[in-house]
């Protein structure tokens, strides 16, 4: 409605005054009602809520909610470890890595005995609960915050098939007097490592807590050195090694076994009798399998060498 | 007196960072045996800290009885023998530690202070005692305790980083340590073979000031 208005036109100016201060205030009630829509939105946030964040003697822990998606944080910044379920479809893999580590049950399809070193979220004893009902698990975590955030966070809770202990890995398996036939690694944040638990003779320790025919199941990054003097660590201790390496990430699977059930090629014929458990496919995985894996030349990691902190942060 | 000076300053850097390089490496010693858990770190911790607190009072005891180095010298080649051991005292002591103390707290309380407590209580007597010598002879100021233990922790400073950034990734943990026992011997026995008491009994203290 601006229309020249004669300067000594009374109502004009009158006009042009009022305009001038309810348009101030106008274009204020204007700007607050954007400014509390964008607040109320949350464009950037979208849904992801931090649900906790604090310290434990051994982690920096963070609990990120994303809709159903409920995730674990390890470290700041440069530690990027994480594992996550989806509350609604609690066994479904997020990770990659989580579904590959069930090759363990292509080697050893009769398990009975599992030991799981790392709990995170617990995502792998839900998928035991959900549909590996009959087999025994074992969990070790040597972080009582972990444990309390998972039962917190993600609804833990141990079956009367399985056990939760806190302590730390290598000393459980030393007093232990369990066997099992699967002993898993999951331990490892990519930012600390434990070092007693890469070496020689931790490996010659969990082997001598298997079963006939059992396995060790390992988790690792290939992206670093540390994957290549932990693979020649496994072969200086296990007859047989195994490497699985991850499609979408830089997540590879070793398999250590003296004398395993079955080998890589026979999967495809043996695996009848289970090829899925829960969402996740045995085969798919078994897939994965590398029969010549590229792995440069390494030491092997001992009680006395091991310079594993070293190595973690060399990427190849 | 410049050979005096140096060569105590040598002991106190050297001396610093043995003990502190030994903290660093005594966490690989014990983890194999005991866990890798807080637990393990309160027990070096704590064990080097009650063998610092009995070093340095029975350090300034000596000093005061003996009113010599050569003592503390030859005390030092015990330590530095005892170091040289350690790769073979450590796995032994370990299992047999571990095997009979369930509760890893105890237990590796117990097995840092069969491996620590010799060599670690000795190398810990050398600032007190330093100190103590200079004042006996007449050679102290204001100034003199604070710079012989600023002396010695920026040996610990240097042993502290050098072994746990370096060290650690380029050598085993018991060429380290019988590498730290080495040098320290030589270090001792050196000491030993000027003199140091003639040296600092002949030359006179510096004339008070007018």
């Amino acid at each position: 409605m601006a229309k020249s208005c004669n300067i000594v036109d009374r109502e004009c100016i009158l006009t042009i005054h009022i305009l001038a201060v309810a348009g101030r205030k106008l274009v204020a009630i204007i700007f607050g009602a954007v400014l509390l829509a964008v607040v109320l939105a949350d464009p950037l946030g979208a849904e992801e809520k931090v649900m906790y964040e604090g310290d434990s003697i051994y982690n920096h822990i963070q609990i990120k909610r994303d809709g159903q998606e409920v995730c674990m944080l390890f470290g700041r910044y440069s530690d990027a470890r994480e594992t996550c379920m989806n509350m609604a479809k609690p066994d479904q893999s997020l990770f990659e890595y989580t579904a590959m580590m069930f090759v363990g049950f292509l080697f050893h399809p009769e398990t009975r005995d599992v030991a799981l070193i790392g709990l995170g979220g617990g995502y792998l004893p839900t998928v035991f609960k959900m549909h590996l009902p009959a087999v025994r698990l074992d969990t070790i975590e040597i972080d009582p915050l972990v444990y309390k955030l998972a039962q917190q966070y993600f609804s833990f809770r141990p079956t009367p098939m399985q056990t939760i202990t806190v302590v730390d890995g290598r000393q459980y398996l030393k007093k232990t007097s369990r066997r099992y036939d699967q002993i898993w690694l999951d331990a490892f944040n990519t930012d600390y490592i434990p070092v007693h638990m890469t070496t020689r003779e931790f490996l010659q320790l969990t082997k001598s807590r298997l079963k006939k025919n059992g396995v060790i199941v390992q988790n690792g990054h290939n992206t670093n050195n540390l994957f290549d003097a932990q693979v020649a660590t496994f072969r200086a201790v296990f007859a047989r090694v195994f490497i699985f390496n991850g499609k979408q990430s830089g997540n590879s699977i070793i398999v250590g076994s003296d004398n395993p059930l079955y080998l890589p090629p026979k999967f495809n014929q043996q695996a009848k009798s289970r090829t899925k458990i829960g969402t996740i496919d045995l085969l798919e995985e078994a897939g994965k399998y590398a029969a010549d894996p590229d792995i440069k030349q390494a030491k092997v990691l001992t009680d006395d060498f091991n310079p594993a902190n070293f190595l973690v942060h060399q990427e190849h | 007196m410049a050979l005096v000076y140096s060569t105590l300053t040598g002991i106190l850097v050297l001396f610093g960072a043995a003990v502190m390089s030994l903290e660093i490496l005594a966490s690989n010693l014990m983890s194999p045996y005991f866990g890798g858990s807080i637990y393990i770190w309160g027990s070096i911790i704590s064990s080097f800290m009650i063998h610092f607190s009995v070093g340095y009072v029975l350090g300034g005891y000596l000093c005061k009885r003996t009113a010599k180095v050569s003592p503390l010298l030859l005390l030092l080649i015990i330590a530095s023998i005892w170091i040289m051991l350690i790769p073979k005292i450590h796995p032994v002591t370990g299992a047999f530690v571990s095997e009979r103390i369930d509760d890893v707290r105890y237990g590796s309380l117990v097995a840092m202070n069969i491996i620590f407590f010799v060599p670690v209580t000795i190398m810990a007597m050398v600032s007190p005692y330093i100190i103590g010598l200079l004042s006996l002879h007449e050679r102290v100021t204001g100034l003199s305790a604070g710079l012989v233990l600023f002396i010695s922790t920026m040996g610990s400073f240097l042993g502290t980083n050098i072994t746990a950034f370096y060290l650690i990734n380029l050598f085993p943990v018991s060429v380290i340590v019988s590498g730290i026992g080495v040098s320290c011997l030589m270090l001792a026995l050196f000491s030993l073979l000027i003199g140091l008491d003639k040296r600092l009994a002949c030359s006179p203290p510096p004339a008070p000031r007018a």
